[in-house]
């Protein structure tokens, strides 16, 4: 009988010990614990771009994450940061909210110091919680005023907010212009309502109510009825608040409807992909505020179109540009703190003042870091500075 | 009345492209009783291969489209010779297996071409007539007859030629066919390269009015189905109609409920479908394996 007790025992005891060791094991990795993150000190430092390369939304994606690596190969080429090389990984988001979170899992388990992108405000809010909880900083290129409702410490932008973009924008049409009949049009998604938004806020502001008010979907592909209605309301300009591709198909329309009234917009509709879908000569004149209006701005853009124009033969953009201010933010601060990582690595992105291609970083408690736009013109198929 | 009647124009332009997609969806599946999913990016790879043509090469437009509907025709046929072995054997797995392709389609599209598109300028260079206020593109004219006249060749090729005969035999009864000495496979074959023939065509008039890039086959596709089932899978005149209703409703949906637009067009395509299950000039459902 005793043998057959002490045996029993055993049987007892082995499952006990198994619990006690997964107790210990999920103590160590209780949410928001990031202790695994500063094992490898010694290693390549790994920065990731998350962004979409197919989809709709993959030639900001492709920019961005071609900005990101022009960056990270220079500092790759100066020694990297401590003597540690530089290792940049591209994710592929789609564009799609549920595939970024589980690119940001991704994130936490490869433990990625810090994240570059997304370029879709949708994606990068998504991805946030989970960013915040595994303590990436993330600095994100998106500009909806929804980036900063988050309220995330882990969260910066490489640009201004929707609301920077439209207040100088609206600020110009109707101060400088002196225009007093302003329609709007303007998709659904989460940029178009950003950019909606702040537009009509911004034009509140001014003591200006749009003669008519349009929104259409994201995919929506005939706008007939909706430059019909703005035909109708003769306006002195379009405010547009679109992506690249459907606001190039809406001002292409618009032309053939015979609207000869200028577009304004925001950073989208500065770029080379707007210029092609409208027809240069459908977007001649279109009224830009932008952070970065050409290569030719300053010393440092010019340095960098160079670089990019050598690295890739196309050239640069205001997208590229925003992502490389961005990882060149966070490779400074990896640089001033010894290689800090999780809230250490945040703490310091806020602190670093940095003076980029889109303007000196200076970033504020909610991680805006640029508070500045300029309005620019497009003339003969280029985006130039206004007067 | 001005923004009613514009609105009707930039639907039935739209329309009209629906409406050649959902007749390739037709021409495959009242021959095998087989949805294609993978129509719609060969829709887009014709759209990529007439704009590749027509920019690079410098050919007309006409001839650029001859040449991604030949192109397109040869993937169709591909398509069909991987999928034939399971021809009355695993229809599941058919269906699956074009949507597969679509999927291979899309990758493909992007590894030569790239991840950003291209806008394709309009290769009529005349502007838009105005009738009464009302703008009408040159360019979206010739694009409803070039849809015209497709749909009426076609339909002569169905009604009057031996193959097309053929086809509508194997349409009614496979069995029966094989037994007349019909070639099942052949006809098959000839359906999907006759479909992506005239996806390429969809696709490569559709390059100048939208833009072209690996998306454009699910933005065309979408609606293009929902213009089949409307009209009738498998009926020929039924997406015609199909294609211009979905496009019209389409457009006088945004007018109306704006952001809400796409919402409603579904909304009043189930409703349709749900009140006349076979859609406007469907009667009869294949049914085949």
């Amino acid at each position: 009988m005793i043998p057959m007790r002490a045996r029993s025992r055993h049987i007892v005891a082995a499952p006990a010990v198994a619990l006690g060791v997964l107790l210990a094991a999920s103590a160590c990795s209780a949410p928001g614990d990031s202790s695994s993150d500063d094992a490898d000190s010694s290693g390549p430092i790994k920065l990731a771009v998350v962004d979409a390369q197919s989809g709709q939304l993959a030639s900001l994606g492709d920019w961005e994450a071609k900005g990101a690596k022009l960056a990270v190969e220079e500092w790759n080429k100066k020694g990297g940061i401590d003597g540690r090389k530089i290792e940049l990984t591209v994710f592929d988001d789609q564009g799609d909210p549920t595939t970024g979170t589980n690119i940001a899992r991704k994130l936490d388990s490869g433990n990625y110091v810090a994240m570059i992108g997304t370029a879709e405000s949708a994606v990068t809010v998504a991805m946030a919680p989970i960013l915040k909880q595994a303590e990436i900083p993330n600095i994100t290129s998106g500009q909806a005023t929804a980036l900063v409702d988050v309220k995330s410490p882990f969260l910066f932008l490489n640009g201004p907010t929707s609301t920077t973009y439209d207040s100088t924008l609206a600020d110009y049409l109707v101060t400088t212009k002196k225009f007093k009949k302003i329609a709007m049009i303007s998709n659904n998604g989460s940029y178009g309502k950003g950019e909606h938004d702040a537009f009509t806020a911004a034009l509140k502001e001014a003591g200006i109510t749009p003669v008519t008010d349009q929104v259409v979907t994201t995919d929506q592909k005939d706008f007939s009825a909706s430059l019909s209605r703005i035909r109708q309301a003769k306006p002195d300009a379009i405010f547009i608040g679109s992506e690249e591709v459907e606001a190039g198909l809406i001002v292409k329309q618009s032309r053939d409807l015979g609207i000869t009234a200028p577009f304004a917009g925001a950073a989208p509709q500065g770029t080379p992909v707007f210029i092609d879908t409208a027809g240069a000569t459908n977007a001649e004149g279109t009224i830009v505020s932008s952070p970065y209006l050409s290569n030719e701005i300053s010393d440092a853009s010019r340095a960098f179109a160079t670089a990019y124009k050598a690295k890739y033969g196309k050239d640069a953009e205001l997208h590229g540009a925003k992502a490389y201010d961005g990882t060149n933010i966070v490779l400074t601060a990896l640089k001033n703190s010894g290689g800090a990582t999780g809230k250490k690595l945040a703490d310091e992105i806020r602190a670093t003042k940095y003076a980029g291609l889109l303007g000196n970083f200076a970033y504020d408690e909610t991680g805006v870091g640029i508070f500045r736009t300029t309005i620019g013109i497009i003339k003969n198929g280029k985006l130039s500075a206004a007067q | 009345m001005q923004v009613t009647l514009q609105t009707l124009v930039g639907g039935l332009s739209l329309g009209a492209i629906y409406a050649l997609i959902a007749v390739g969806f037709s021409v495959v599946y009242r021959t095998m009783g087989l949805v294609n999913f993978a129509h719609a990016d060969v829709a887009m790879i014709g759209a990529y291969a007439a704009s590749t043509f027509y920019l690079t090469t410098h050919v007309s437009f006409v001839l650029a489209i001859i040449i991604s509907i030949v192109v397109t025709g040869i993937i169709g046929l591909v398509i069909e010779r991987v999928l034939r072995p399971l021809e009355n054997k695993d229809f599941d797995l058919m269906l699956i297996g074009t949507i597969g392709f679509g999927t291979v389609l899309q990758a493909a599209a992007t590894l030569i071409w790239g991840t950003t598109g291209r806008a394709m300028p309009s290769p009529i260079s005349s502007g838009p007539l105005d009738i009464m206020g009302i703008r009408i593109r040159t360019y979206d004219l010739m694009v409803i007859a070039v849809t015209a006249a497709c749909v009426v060749l076609l339909t002569l090729f169905l009604q009057r030629t031996k193959p097309g005969a053929a086809m509508q035999a194997v349409a009614m009864d496979h069995e029966a066919a094989t037994a007349v000495g019909i070639h099942v496979g052949r006809s098959n074959a000839l359906a999907f390269a006759i479909g992506a023939g005239i996806a390429a065509l969809a696709g490569g008039l559709a390059g100048p009015m939208l833009y072209v890039d690996a998306t454009l086959g699910s933005a065309l596709g979408v609606k293009g189905f929902a213009a089949a089932m409307l009209g009738g899978f498998g009926s020929i005149p039924g997406a015609v109609v199909g294609g211009l209703a979905i496009g019209v409703l389409d457009s006088y949906a945004g007018d109306h409920f704006q952001g809400y637009s796409v919402l409603v067009t579904f909304l009043v395509f189930t409703v349709a479908i749900m009140i006349r299950p076979t859609g406007i000039f469907g009667e009869r459902t294949v049914s085949r394996a």
